[in-house]
């Protein structure tokens, strides 16, 4: 057993496999989280996402979906996921499973054990018929895959992001979807996707987290006895590089509400000696109630009921978004670009300073109290080879100094400007019957 | 300190909480959690949309204020004398801070790593302390018209919408927790002062503090701060709902937005209305694990109509509601909702519950209700909510506990009538 970092994860990471363990009585349930790395690809995508859910359908031991649900049930209601996720140009395969500490039931079972007995099943024993998964399950999965990818068009506000995204990405990994597109899921067959799983459990870097009260050595030794030879590390995440300047793309839909979402550069990842001048930047800009974009675009101007800016410090970009009626676009991007060009200019007030630095404080010592959150940031770090969390990053934070911002906001560079609005025909009046 | 607190506990689960009522009404709660870095709280009024129509505590006369009111009161609460907001206290003091209303409360809650009792002081003072202009009320009209509009482009939020103007004929709660365009641009000042007065009284009102804190302590500063306020008893608030008929008003209801699949959601009303504290609780109980047993992921029904490709796994079943309403709504996206709606009535009836699925939807409930603690966020959704309804949040375990399959079957019987029933759907707009 190796690390015990400032991050309160023990664990190890050998040749792309690994484990981290966050052992607390802080929390009344155990939660498990194993993730197979995926190099995005637009050939693989709907592959890697289609693979968790059909993995989920049934194993050896537990052969239909229902008696794995019943089998969760029966372990007090545990929940498991298995999903696909994304950070960057990765694509995670993720096998998620939450179940109550043992202390807090009849009986005292050792709920751990029971918990990575169930994930090893699901991992290592899927339910196979000849040379491929069971055609119906591959068949209904596919199914449910295509619609899925298709609701994305259901949430606006995902929709304008993605699609914003997508826009700079222009065909680069990180702009693509960790759906995978509907036409690439029709000629997977029980039998590819088969073939598939066994490529990833060979070469796929793999690690599995886990947070509550866990014995470390019990993850341990159960690591060593899962999980064959393997890939290399984990290659690191490429960050995003600027294909278009002022760029401004309008889409058309029946919508009640415009959305404007507007993407730039900033060249800084998480592992930057700047990262933390950069997260003080989004910061004041538009991460808070107190933040710039709200006071200027939400409470002065009554413009929108949201406006913020956030970071994606895997691949060194900001988003800015903000919910507004379609003709307010033009002061609605005036607006946000005078609150840029004050942080360009150091126009930063000691309040605005001063409420920042508390508020990131406050976020990230909260970050200890939530499994999830815990995993989500020791996995950032898995992935991108480093970076400050804890402590660690709020020193770092209270060095940052008015010049370093300065420094950081002139980095940041427009790329696209997305703007979701209304049909041409105007009249946005949905069609409503009652019978 | 002298003052009459109260400790309860549940061993079991290794839960406690420190209880203590002040001399104007408020009551006070605290539940330790060892070990967290934040304490999170919340200042709640048993106050919510549905409360639209009330007897003025004052004068005793009916008032019928505007639709969306009691979430118009919860953004101005911010809203302080002489300029600023709470919002910037709470930032100074390095918490955050947020409100919600739903059908039948309003809470007020802050988050923070430090300067807890400060940031309790905050949240009491803010919420203690109106300010209303014309001009700060005509404001945020412009930015809760935004949020309205943004709901408008939910279809989920539309689907739900639209059951309850079906389900309801007359009860408010068949009216959008923010109201509309329309009747938010009628709020006055003085409709907001009249709403305050009533509803934010400290015996309508609990506050609840979930955290790694001294619970005397916090009782005691809590009491410091209420005791100079001078708040004298006030009488329980009543409000007035119309009567609501058994049957529902519309058994269909369709609407077409840019979606790309159907969502269905059908929905049956709750008749047997009126209930509080224990009944309820054990109501609620019996109707959700009657809902888990019956169309639960572990359910034959299920399986099957996944296993057609009628439903995904964001399939839901659930029964919610307080003393005067409650309803069950089960849906999601669906290619066919028709069909589904057809399969769904013909089982819900007759699908067979054994002994076998009761135990494991118990065993189910449980975990899920211990996983509850961990989440001070959830824990204070569903405290306060159970507190407004008269229910202890200990007495869970133990009355699902009790529960048997003939409780389940009578639910069934009771609860799924057709006369009862209305359906929702939202369907792909043709481009």
């Amino acid at each position: 057993m190796s690390i015990a970092e400032e991050s309160g994860f023990v664990g190890e990471m050998h040749h792309g496999t690994g484990w981290y363990c966050f052992p607390t009585n802080r929390f009344k349930t155990i939660t498990l989280h194993a993730f197979w790395i995926n190099q995005l690809s637009q050939e693989e995508a709907a592959l890697g996402a289609l693979l968790p859910h059909v993995m989920q359908r049934g194993t050896k031991k537990w052969p239909t979906f229902q008696i794995m649900e019943q089998t969760l049930e029966s372990l007090y209601g545990a929940a498991f996921r298995a999903d696909v996720g994304k950070i960057g140009d990765k694509q995670l395969l993720s096998f998620h499973l939450e179940i109550v500490s043992g202390q807090y039931l009849p009986g005292h079972p050792d709920t751990l054990a029971l918990g990575l007995e169930f994930l090893q099943e699901v991992l290592d024993h899927p339910l196979t018929e000849g040379e491929g998964f069971r055609a119906p399950v591959v068949e209904q999965e596919k199914d449910l895959l295509r619609r899925q990818i298709q609701a994305l068009i259901n949430d606006k506000g995902q929709y304008a992001l993605t699609r914003l995204v997508e826009q700079m990405a222009d065909g680069r990994p990180f702009g693509l979807r960790k759906l995978g597109r509907a036409e690439d899921i029709e000629r997977i067959t029980p039998e590819s996707l088969l073939e598939y799983y066994r490529q990833v459990r060979r070469t796929r870097p793999f690690v599995l987290f886990a947070v509550g009260n866990v014995d470390p050595e019990a993850v341990r030794k159960f690591m060593s006895g899962t999980q064959g030879e393997t890939a290399a590390g984990i290659a690191p995440i490429v960050p995003y590089t600027q294909r278009f300047h002022n760029r401004t793309l309008i889409e058309r839909q029946d919508v009640r509400q415009g959305k404007v979402d507007i993407g730039y550069h900033t060249g800084i990842t998480m592992t930057d000696a700047r990262y933390p001048a950069l997260m003080m930047y989004a910061g004041i800009l538009g991460g808070f109630p107190h933040s710039k974009l709200f006071l200027n675009v939400r409470e002065r101007a009554s413009l929108a009921y949201y406006a913020y800016a956030r970071l994606d410090a895997a691949i060194g970009s900001m988003l800015v978004g903000a919910g507004i009626e379609f003709e307010d676009f033009d002061p609605a991007v005036r607006i946000i670009g005078e609150q840029l060009d004050a942080m360009a200019q150091g126009d930063i007030s000691d309040q605005e300073w001063e409420f920042t630095l508390r508020a990131f404080e406050n976020d990230i010592l909260s970050e200890e109290d939530s499994a999830s959150q815990l995993i989500g940031r020791q996995l950032e770090h898995t992935l991108m080879g480093g970076g400050l969390s804890g402590p660690g990053l709020i020193q770092a934070l209270r060095a940052v100094t008015v010049d370093q911002v300065t420094a950081v906001a002139k980095m940041v560079s427009l790329d696209t400007v997305f703007f979701l609005t209304q049909s041409e025909d105007g009249d946005a009046a949905g069609k409503e019957s009652v019978q | 300190m002298s003052l009459m607190t109260q400790t309860f506990e549940n061993t079991e689960i290794g839960e406690r909480r420190i209880q203590a009522v002040l001399p104007s009404g408020l009551t006070v709660v605290v539940i330790p959690r060892p070990g967290f870095h934040k304490t999170f709280a919340t200042f709640a009024t048993r106050y919510g949309s549905i409360d639209n129509a009330f007897h003025d505590p004052k004068t005793q006369a009916v008032v019928t204020v505007p639709d969306g009111i009691a979430h118009f009161l919860e953004h101005k609460m911010f809203e302080k004398e002489g300029g600023g907001d709470a919002f910037d206290d709470f930032a100074r003091l390095g918490a955050s801070s947020n409100a919600y209303t739903d059908y039948t409360s309003t809470t007020f809650l802050f988050q923070t790593t430090s300067h807890v009792m400060e940031n309790l002081t905050t949240l009491l003072d803010f919420v203690q302390r109106p300010y209303f202009t014309e001009a700060n009320v005509n404001k945020e009209k412009g930015i809760i018209e935004q949020e309205i509009r943004m709901y408008l482009d939910m279809p989920g939020d539309r689907l739900h919408s639209n059951l309850m103007r079906a389900l309801y004929v007359t009860h408010p709660v068949r009216i959008d927790i923010a109201g509309s365009v329309e009747s938010i641009r009628t709020i006055t000042p003085e409709d907001l002062y009249t709403c305050y007065r009533t509803f934010y009284h400290p015996s309508n009102m609990i506050l609840l503090v979930i955290g790694d804190v001294d619970p005397e302590q916090i009782i005691a500063e809590v009491r410091r701060n209420q005791e100079p306020k001078g708040y004298g008893l006030q009488g329980p608030v009543v409000p007035v709902y119309p009567p609501e008929p058994a049957g529902v008003k519309e058994k269909h209801v369709e609407k077409s937005m840019v979606v790309s699949m159907p969502l269905f959601v059908m929905g049956y009303k709750n008749a047997q209305t009126g209930l509080t504290g224990p009944a309820l609780l054990r109501q609620e109980i019996t109707y959700g694990l009657m809902w888990q047993m019956l169309c639960g992921k572990s359910s034959p029904l299920f399986q099957d109509l996944y296993g057609q490709g009628l439903i995904n796994d964001r399939f839901y079943a659930r029964y919610g509601g307080s003393t005067t309403f409650g309803f069950s709504a089960l849906g999601g996206e669906t290619p066919q909702p028709e069909l589904l709606e057809e399969k769904l009535t013909q089982a819900l009836g007759r699908a067979p519950l054994t002994a076998a699925d009761l135990e494991r939807a118990k065993k189910r409930e449980i975990g899920e209700f211990i996983g509850l603690f961990q989440n001070p966020e959830e824990l204070a959704y569903a405290y306060n909510s159970l507190f407004f309804r008269g229910i202890d949040i200990f007495d869970y375990v133990d009355t699902a506990m009790a529960l048997t399959l003939p409780d389940i079957e009578q639910a069934r019987a009771e609860h799924l009538r057709e006369s009862q029933r209305a359906t929702s759907v939202i369907r792909p707009q043709d481009n």
